[in-house]
């Protein structure tokens, strides 16, 4: 290998945080690139699911009306709220990790970790109160959208806690500490957020 | 890897069959393309018979009635015995795919059960994502003369094992991933690592399927299928050209390797 290439290999395989220079800062994305190419792919994904259950809703929007107010607004919008709080604890454990505080951001994290076992708690409430009440998976289309948007959601709350404990691993060692990696994880806590916030609309809001 | 012979190499001649000779011969990778040509042969041919000759992909209705299965069957008699009869003769190129796949986990600065574990689940996973589906139509459209209510089971144990036997794929696409993202040299990109949650989840999507007979969750329905076989599709070509990337790349060998 040339010195040329083994340059550019040193640079290419040095860790990520000291490939980040100040003078890059209006090129700077937070994380791993590679974490918003997932972030616009589950986008994607997600908005293809969106785009189905409004054009079924369209074909018969008085069942789904109906349908809509036999689930509980109030847990609902609690769990909005928790999610949206767990992602303000997300963003505040990635710029107290910027400032090196991180006993605090190692705190923030676990405080996001219990807001997204709170959001999951109620959720499972609210899922056995419906089930209770004989709504289930084949009620009808509304509630088969809505189990399938729910928990396809909860399974990625599940998918994020693994990127929680990532985080808070990384940031309990002085050995560790990446920046990057914390931020990837946040990249990816956020986007469970901001999925809830639009399945929420969807399932409950629109009328 | 033939690294010797390649230094004594001759020029690349024009000629298409005096190039190939020449890879033949001289080319250090020749197994890796061997393997490689023949995921991609695999996976044309995998859809040309799939969706041209036996109509299986897009699937028929779930809901349909006795009669109109039979009517199926004999509207692709010929269709599905030739072109499951082509899927049983190539069925094993899909360990070159494993093969290459478990490959680029021994690159990796991972342990080497990731590879033996991800080859050992995909080459079962055959089985039931593709055999027995070929097996159970086959046998269907063998003797038209045979019960419908026979025929008419076949059919739903083919198109349940199609569509509804994800979860086997599921260990296997998390076993590449953890490996992709805990990889220290880099033989694949992250954000293929990522991707793999996609097609991860598309497999818990598709086990509604068992629960609908018709919608948007059935076997073929927008959800369960489309969007599912979309982002699989997507996977496929990502993870085929990376593969062809990683055969390409010399620079092996930098980065840590397992004990």
């Amino acid at each position: 290998m040339t010195d040329a290439g083994a340059a550019a290999d040193c640079a290419r395989f040095a860790p990520p945080d000291e490939r980040i220079r100040p003078g890059d800062a209006a090129h700077y994305v937070p994380g791993q690139p590679d974490m918003w190419v997932f972030v616009l792919v589950e986008a994607l994904i997600f908005a293809s699911y969106f785009v189905i259950y409004m054009l079924h809703r369209v074909q018969d929007p008085a069942l789904y009306l109906r349908s809509q107010e036999r689930l509980n607004a109030g847990l609902g919008v609690t769990n909005t709220l928790i999610l949206l709080v767990s992602s303000w604890f997300m963003a505040r454990c990635v710029q107290s990790s910027r400032e090196r505080r991180y006993d605090v951001a190692f705190r923030q994290v676990l405080f996001t970790m219990v807001l997204g076992l709170l959001f999951i708690g109620f959720k499972l409430i609210d899922w056995s109160r419906m089930v209770s009440e004989g709504l289930e998976l084949s009620t009808n289309e509304f509630f088969s959208f809505y189990y399938f948007l729910t928990a396809i959601h909860v399974l990625h709350v599940l998918i994020g806690f693994v990127f929680l404990i990532v985080a808070a691993y990384q940031l309990r060692s002085p050995l560790r500490r990446s920046q990057e990696i914390v931020e990837t994880c946040a990249t990816y806590w956020h986007m469970v957020d901001f999925l809830w916030v639009m399945i929420f609309a969807l399932l409950y809001v629109i009328r | 890897m033939r690294a010797v012979a390649v230094q004594a190499a001759p020029v690349l001649p024009s000629g298409l069959f005096e190039r190939l000779a020449w890879h033949w011969r001289y080319n250090p990778k020749l197994e890796f393309w061997i393997a490689w040509y023949s995921m991609v042969f695999f996976y044309n041919l995998f859809g040309v018979v799939f969706v041209g000759m036996t109509r299986v992909m897009p699937p028929p209705q779930p809901w349909w009635d006795t009669p109109r299965v039979v009517q199926w069957f004999n509207d692709n008699h010929n269709g599905l015995l030739v072109g499951f009869g082509i899927i049983f003769l190539v069925s094993g190129l899909t360990a070159a795919c494993n093969a290459l796949i478990g490959y680029s986990m021994r690159r990796m600065s991972v342990s080497r059960a990731f590879a033996y574990s991800y080859i050992a689940i995909y080459s079962v996973s055959a089985l039931p994502g593709m055999l027995l589906t070929a097996i159970a139509l086959t046998v269907g459209a063998m003797r038209p003369e045979r019960d419908p209510e026979l025929i008419y089971w076949l059919y739903d144990m083919g198109f349940m094992c199609f569509v509804g036997t994800m979860g086997i794929f599921l260990i296997g696409t998390l076993v590449w991933m953890i490996a992709i993202l805990i990889d220290k040299n880099r033989v694949l990109p992250k954000w293929f690592g990522y991707l793999n949650i996609c097609n991860l989840i598309t497999e818990f999507v598709v086990a509604t399927s068992w629960v609908f007979k018709k919608g948007v969750f059935a076997w073929n329905g927008a959800i369960a299928f489309w969007v599912d076989t979309a982002v699989f599709a997507v996977y496929t070509v990502a993870f085929i050209y990376l593969l062809r990337k990683m055969i390409k790349r010399e620079d092996f060998g930098d980065g840590p390797l397992p004990a």
